[in-house]
């Protein structure tokens, strides 16, 4: 399973076979033999990017929608028939994708294909005002319980506010609004699902303990005959240059800590010059040797907390930011040159080749964990298929990380990490 | 398009059964439990070491906390920042888990870099410097730590419900890292004093899990063989004891979902018990469609999520209805849990039973095939005196659970009229109509004194 080059681990051998459906359904396999077990993974390239006007949070939404039932399956039955085949089961919707997935012992992955196809196939048949209510309720409740009840939690919206403009696909979070939400009508569902959900907009990956070609097979027999559609065009959102004028925002609420929030916008994962900006982020802003931590927790002691990391999205351009938390008696007003005082540093300065080696190294185990389990690496090849067209890329993610020195972050950095291509948020402890 | 397919039947499961460790020891009696585990390129590490949280002077609480977290902060060999740079270089990840029943230190790295990693881990086990400057920023860190706590709804919830179910004085019903007045009180030399007194090979054991390039026996040898400490003392565990049901309001004025924690004190793994009521805790509230969730999430859209948990101890426990609700609509969930979790006149059933039998036995094999999750089973075992092929005994004891022996279990751990109730939300608007509910005992308190007795 490894490959070395001059000692240094550089390709991974995970055995990875495509096959694609007459209906244009991409399958992949990855054979593990490992557990008796099988990862079924379907990526829709559909996220809340691709959301319209008025509808923000629709995707999500929708995501609830799909456990609601279908033509041969009752409400709340995919997840009850699943985990009564010992499956771990769930979905997740994010700005570039929604992603459906469960894990169970071999001899459930019939029914984890049937039950997927049955509602790529025939969702509407079973949909009701009914179902779609009650899951609006319940989407708002996730809202509040991860937003809107905890302290800093507009953090997300304000930032991406500040970071795109308003009738961007990335201007608004996958959340949504609770109006939107409100909005949504059944005729939304059909509209989306007959946009969004066809078989040539999706990949299945199947992980484990299936050989490919009875994992093809299979795929064949339960999604086969589904009809493809026409495939969805994506949301032109750029690509966008690095932000410009400084935008600046402030917030006020019960906070424990006043804190300071930058971001950036980057270019497009999948090129050298992301890849290096995420090397240098985990130099700035990740573990107890990034640069903040040194800085700010360790040396000045002004701050409780301190981050940086990027967020790598397709449409055009990708997400970068930092945090920090002020220590009682710390102004943010301080607290905020600090900051800047330490990314300018690593700017102009560059990083050691010490620090370098250590932002990779930690790519490397994080990685290796990643593809350690099958759920997780079939979802690790729906995403550089959906993504980048290529699933073959997560053999190769840590030789071009490896490949990466300290001229390319330098570079990439003075296109994107400029002092005045930034954006602030000051959050402030509102007085009791 | 063709008639579509009927509903395929599940293939049975094919025997699988929990690794065995191979076992040996170090020069210094430490005992090691090797998992080798084909393709797991990431090795977890972990040294388990007896010592229970109760071991911490009553009023310097957090000191095992602050300890535990200044071990990377540099040690005799390696100074300051240097330590965790030399690890960092490795691809090594440095945890703790400190925990009631004893406390772990965590190491997970790339197989070519175990030799390196684990001595550098051993010198922050072994000889850290813990130096004064570290110590006192840990403590203010620690202290910053508790208001973001306090300030969450769900972690503020937790916090008055361990509070309110345990007795008064056990070690249970305070936060394992520390309250504010006892983290306060930790000092260097009362750090310094509880490393010398608590961190040495008697009561260690170490698990290594992975696919390992070399022998890992030679490098466990090589950096912790020679670990001797003559001034180690032994601690005996605590036991935790119940106390007096409670209802307990804290105060959030102005939020829009109340937080929901509705239990007891509870049993341990090796209570006969065990098997059966995990079966009756996942039908009532473990499945998506337990009881509980169909209704108040499925039927009603009161919530994202509710579940009834069980918290083992090496000694008794916990357990609680755990959720948050809109406040508009918390009252009715309230009174809707109070109705659910009653049983005498709807036994659980063998469909429930099958249900969850089915559910245990398919997802160990996933749970267990990583590095990770098997090093965190095996040192739960460890801490809580279970034998190696445990997972697999209980596993043969959950399916010989009957619905009568599931609903009696329940019926006899679970009294629905005798639970503490926690609630963490908007007083003003709650107060009153969870009093008219029956719960008329309620007091309400600030987020500020969640942990102190009334």
């Amino acid at each position: 399973m490894w490959g070395m080059t001059a000692g240094a681990l550089t390709t991974l051998g995970y055995p990875i076979v495509e096959h694609t459906l007459d209906n244009g359904l991409r399958v992949i396999s990855s054979p593990d033999h490992i557990a008796p077990s099988v990862a079924v993974n379907i990526w829709y390239d559909v996220g809340s990017r691709d959301e319209e006007q008025g509808r923000t949070g629709f995707a999500h939404l929708f995501e609830h929608v799909m456990f609601q039932g279908s033509a041969h399956v009752a409400s709340g039955q995919h997840i009850a028939l699943l985990q009564a085949a010992g499956a771990v089961v769930n979905a997740t919707t994010w700005f570039d994708r929604t992603n459906y997935f469960e894990t169970l012992p071999t001899g459930g992955l019939d029914l984890a294909l049937w039950l997927e196809a049955d509602r790529m196939a025939t969702l509407l048949d079973a949909l009701t005002q009914e179902n779609l209510d009650n899951q609006r309720e319940v989407v708002k409740e996730e809202k509040r319980q991860r937003y809107d009840n905890v302290p800093y939690g507009d953090v997300m919206e304000l930032l991406n506010t500040l970071t795109f403009p308003p009738d961007h696909p990335y201007g608004h979070t996958t959340i949504g609004s609770m109006e939107d939400l409100d909005a949504a009508t059944l005729e939304d569902v059909h509209d989306f699902f007959r946009r969004h959900y066809v078989p040539n907009n999706a990949v299945l990956s199947i992980v484990g303990d299936v050989e490919p070609e009875d994992a093809f097979e299979r795929a064949e027999i339960y999604f086969g005959h589904l009809a493809a559609g026409a495939k969805p065009p994506k949301p032109d959102g750029g690509p966008l240059g690095p932000l410009a004028d400084m935008p600046r925002t402030e917030a006020s609420d019960k906070v424990p800590a006043d804190a300071v929030y930058f971001s950036w916008r980057l270019p497009a994962r999948g090129g050298r010059d992301f890849d290096a900006l995420d090397l240098a982020f985990s130099i700035l802003g990740h573990g107890q040797t990034s640069r903040l931590h040194k800085q700010l927790i360790r040396s000045t002691e002004h701050a409780e907390g301190t981050g940086a990391s990027t967020m790598g999205l397709i449409g055009g351009n990708s997400f970068g930011f930092s945090y920090a938390r002020a220590r009682d008696g710390v102004s943010p007003e301080q607290l905020e040159q600090e900051t800047v005082d330490v990314i300018d540093q690593l700017l102009n300065e560059g990083s050691s080749e010490e620090e370098l080696r250590r932002a990779k190294a930690q790519f490397e185990r994080h990685w290796l964990h990643e593809l350690a389990r099958v759920d997780s690496r079939a979802d690790a090849l729906g995403e550089y298929a959906t993504l980048h067209g290529d699933p073959q890329l997560i053999n190769s993610r840590i030789a071009e990380i490896t490949a990466i020195d300290n001229g390319d972050l330098q570079s990439a950095m003075q296109q994107w990490l400029r002092p005045d291509q930034r954006a602030t948020l000051i959050y402030r402890q509102e007085a009791e | 398009m063709r008639e579509f397919l009927p509903r395929p039947a599940i293939a049975p499961a094919v025997v699988w059964a929990f690794p065995a460790p191979r076992r040996t020891q170090l020069s210094n009696d430490i005992p090691v439990m090797i998992f080798d585990l084909p393709g797991q390129h990431v090795i977890s590490a972990h040294l388990v070491l007896d010592l229970p949280l109760n071991a911490e002077p009553r009023d310097t609480e957090g000191v095992a906390t602050i300890c535990a977290r200044t071990l990377d902060e540099g040690t005799l060999r390696h100074n300051g920042e240097e330590f965790a740079e030399q690890l960092e270089t490795e691809g090594a990840g440095f945890g703790i888990d400190l925990s009631l029943s004893g406390t772990q230190i965590v190491l997970d790295v790339p197989a070519s870099h175990l030799d390196r990693a684990l001595a550098l881990f051993a010198e922050a086990v072994a000889e850290p410097s813990l130096a004064d400057r570290d110590v006192n920023r840990h403590v203010q860190l620690r202290l910053a730590e508790i208001e973001q706590a306090q300030a969450n709804p769900a972690q503020a919830a937790s916090i008055a419900f361990r509070a309110a179910i345990f007795e008064q004085g056990k070690r249970a019903a305070r936060m394992n890292g520390g309250e504010p007045q006892t983290v306060s009180n930790v000092t260097p030399e009362a750090v310094g004093a509880f490393h010398s007194d608590h961190f040495g090979p008697a009561g260690a054991t170490l698990i290594l899990a992975g696919d390992f390039a070399d022998d890992p026996v030679a490098a466990a040898e090589r950096s912790l063989g020679s670990w001797r400490n003559d001034d180690q003392r032994k601690v005996m565990i605590e036991e935790p004891a119940p106390a007096p049901r409670r209802t307990v309001l804290i105060d959030r004025p102005g939020a829009v979902q109340a937080d929901v924690r509705f239990g007891s004190f509870g049993i341990d793994r090796l209570d006969p018990r065990w098997a059966a009521i995990s079966i009756a805790s996942y039908a009532m509230g473990g499945a998506f469609l337990s009881r509980l969730n169909a209704v108040l999430r499925e039927e009603r859209g009161y919530t994202y999520g509710v579940r009834m948990n069980f918290g083992p101890l090496r000694t008794g426990g916990s357990f609680a209805v755990q959720g948050s609700f809109r406040t508009e609509v918390v009252v009715d969930a309230l009174a809707i849990t109070r109705d659910l979790i009653k049983v005498d006149s709807a036994p659980f059933s063998s469909q429930e039973v099958n249900d969850a039998v089915a559910f245990f036995t398919g997802v160990s094999p996933l749970r267990y095939a990583t590095a990770d999750g098997v090093a965190d089973q095996a040192a739960t075992q460890v801490l809580a005196g279970l034998p190696d092929d445990y997972v697999d005994r209980s596993l043969a004891l959950l399916r010989s659970v009957t619905p009568e022996a599931a609903t009696e279990a329940y019926q006899s751990v679970v009294h629905p009229d005798e639970l503490t109730l926690v609630v963490v939300g908007d007083a003003e608007r709650l107060a009153e109509p969870i009093q008219a509910l029956g719960f008329t005992d309620l007091e309400v308190r600030s987020p500020a004194d969640l942990s102190e007795s009334s």
